[in-house]
């Protein structure tokens, strides 16, 4: 029998295979630039990432404890039920007074956090005389700058975004848990329903359309402070917050670079 | 040329040709559109329904109210942090907007009742002390809490 097939012959089909799979791809893209448009409505489509600079104060003398931040941020984001899945919480630090002939400055510190704050703090059981003071300290992600949970990210599921945002991709995490090791001040935890990362957005879909963060929004002292740094508004309370205290960010030494910033935090806040 | 080093060339171009081809399938369109990430990510979290309105959306129908609330100590409180997410209600406001209960202490005393770790700067009440057989209601407007109704 004669051999029909030429080298020539099959280079060219092999060829022809290859150029047939590249375009397809381009046309693939092309496909999902149209469905990115026209699909997703729901997305407000003028928002440009790289023409915001996001920040978050807080002013730890203004915070009373109330936890209804707490409650918005659940109900706003869907964030699972039970008592360890929080993307914001409130800590109550108590300090006590040095016991007596020590020569201490301080006495113990004691870091409660029940329900994250959700339900608000009842009065502690500690006796007032044995206080030497108390407050609460506001938690959230802290939108480092050198953030270590993206960096041990093995598929690339989490990131910084451009306006500072640290987000997941729900649809690339495989759930193994590393960034929730990583990160130093404890905001990420496991969805028990998506089984994948999670952790505050910064209300992604509020900032987007120009609202607050719904922790922001709800906040009845303001205590929480939000703005864009490539936005300076007239009067700007970012602005003003930073100029009139004295600012200081979580763990420093650890090189994170947070932004974001608390006002009269006390040395034991870690 | 030796048909063996030929041979060696046309296996690395298939090899580097075949994982070109699967690069291409595999990496999602918007990967590095922004970074070393799928860029659309950014557009699935801006796409949620906000829960809560806002304090400018309530103004446009309810400004009586929000000049009363201006006028006194709870002016740096917005509507929706005492009745609650009311974004349905604000796109169609026959639907119920949640009034809540004036006869409910325990929402007052979230931020007011005496407590060590607040603020000295927050008004706050020993509930024992203070008329504690009425409700707050009766001696303070919600909405102006140093009026009497
Ligand atoms: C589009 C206009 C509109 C907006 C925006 C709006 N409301 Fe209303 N609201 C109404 C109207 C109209 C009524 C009266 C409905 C009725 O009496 O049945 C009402 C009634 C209410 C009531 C009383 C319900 C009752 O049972 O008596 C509350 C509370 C309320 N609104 C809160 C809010 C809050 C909080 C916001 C901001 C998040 C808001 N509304 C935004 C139009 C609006
Ligand atoms: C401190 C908590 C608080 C805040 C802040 C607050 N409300 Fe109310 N509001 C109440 C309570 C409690 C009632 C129920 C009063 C009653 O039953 O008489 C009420 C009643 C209402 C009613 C029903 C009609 C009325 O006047 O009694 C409307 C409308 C309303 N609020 C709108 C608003 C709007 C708009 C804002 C924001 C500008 C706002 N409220 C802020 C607690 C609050
Ligand atoms: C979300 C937290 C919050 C809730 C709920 C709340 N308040 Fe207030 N209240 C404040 C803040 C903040 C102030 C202003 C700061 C201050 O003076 O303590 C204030 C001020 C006051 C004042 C004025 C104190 C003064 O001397 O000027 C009174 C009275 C008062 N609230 C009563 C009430 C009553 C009654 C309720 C229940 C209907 C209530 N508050 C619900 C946060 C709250
Ligand atoms: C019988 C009427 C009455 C009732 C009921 C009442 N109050 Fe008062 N409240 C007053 C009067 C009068 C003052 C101002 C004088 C004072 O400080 O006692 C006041 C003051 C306050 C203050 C300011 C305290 C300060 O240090 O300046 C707060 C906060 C307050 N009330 C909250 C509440 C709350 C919360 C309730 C419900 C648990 C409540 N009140 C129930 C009459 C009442």
């Amino acid at each position: 029998m004669k051999n029909t097939f030429s080298r020539r012959g099959l280079l060219t089909t092999l060829g022809a295979a290859a150029a047939g799979v590249l375009s397809f791809a381009a046309a693939r893209k092309a496909k999902a630039a149209i469905k990115t448009v026209f699909v997703r409505t729901n997305a407000p489509k003028d928002y440009n990432p790289y023409d915001h600079k996001w920040l978050m104060c807080f002013d730890v003398d203004k915070c009373i404890g109330c936890g209804l931040c707490v409650d918005a941020c659940k109900k706003e984001n869907h964030v699972p039920e039970g008592p360890t899945y929080f993307r914001n919480w409130i800590e109550r630090y108590i300090i006590k007074k040095p016991k007596p002939g020590s020569d201490a400055a301080r006495g113990e510190v004691i870091v409660d956090s029940p329900n994250g704050g959700r339900d608000g703090f009842p009065p502690t059981t500690i006796p007032r005389e044995e206080i030497l003071k108390s407050f609460f300290v506001p938690k959230l992600c802290n939108l480092c700058e050198h953030s270590p949970c993206t960096q041990v990210c093995p598929v690339g599921a989490t990131f910084d975004s451009p306006d500072g945002a640290v987000l997941v991709d729900p649809n690339y995490c495989i759930g193994c848990g590393f960034c929730i090791q990583a990160c130093p001040y404890g905001c990420r935890f496991l969805n028990p329903e998506t089984k994948t990362a999670e952790k505050c957005t910064l209300c992604y879909h509020r900032i987007t359309r120009g609202l607050k963060p719904a922790c922001v929004e709800i906040c009845p002292t303001e205590a929480r402070i939000f703005g864009d740094l490539k936005h300076p508004v007239e009067n700007d309370p970012i602005q003003n917050f930073i100029q009139k205290n004295k600012v200081n960010s979580l763990k420093p030494h650890l090189g994170t670079d947070p932004r974001v910033l608390y006002a009269n935090l006390d040395k034991e806040v870690r | 040329m030796p048909p063996q080093v030929f041979r060696l060339i046309l296996l690395t171009v298939a090899i580097v040709g075949s994982y070109v081809i699967a690069r291409q399938l595999l990496t999602p369109p918007s990967f590095r559109q922004y970074g070393f990430y799928r860029g659309e990510a950014l557009a699935e979290h801006a796409s949620h329904t906000p829960v809560f309105a806002g304090r400018k959306a309530c103004l446009e129908c309810h400004e009586d109210i929000q000049k009363k609330l201006f006028k006194d100590a709870h002016k740096t409180i917005g509507c929706e942090t005492c009745h609650g997410p009311s974004s349905a209600h604000c796109a169609d406001p026959d639907s119920a907007a949640k009034k809540p209960d004036k006869k409910n202490t325990t929402a007052c005393l979230r931020c007011h009742e005496a407590n060590p770790s607040r603020p000295v700067t927050q008004k706050q009440i020993n509930v024992k002390n203070h008329y504690s057989s009425q409700k707050c209601a009766e001696c303070h407007m919600p909405h102006q809490p140093n009026e009497v109704p």
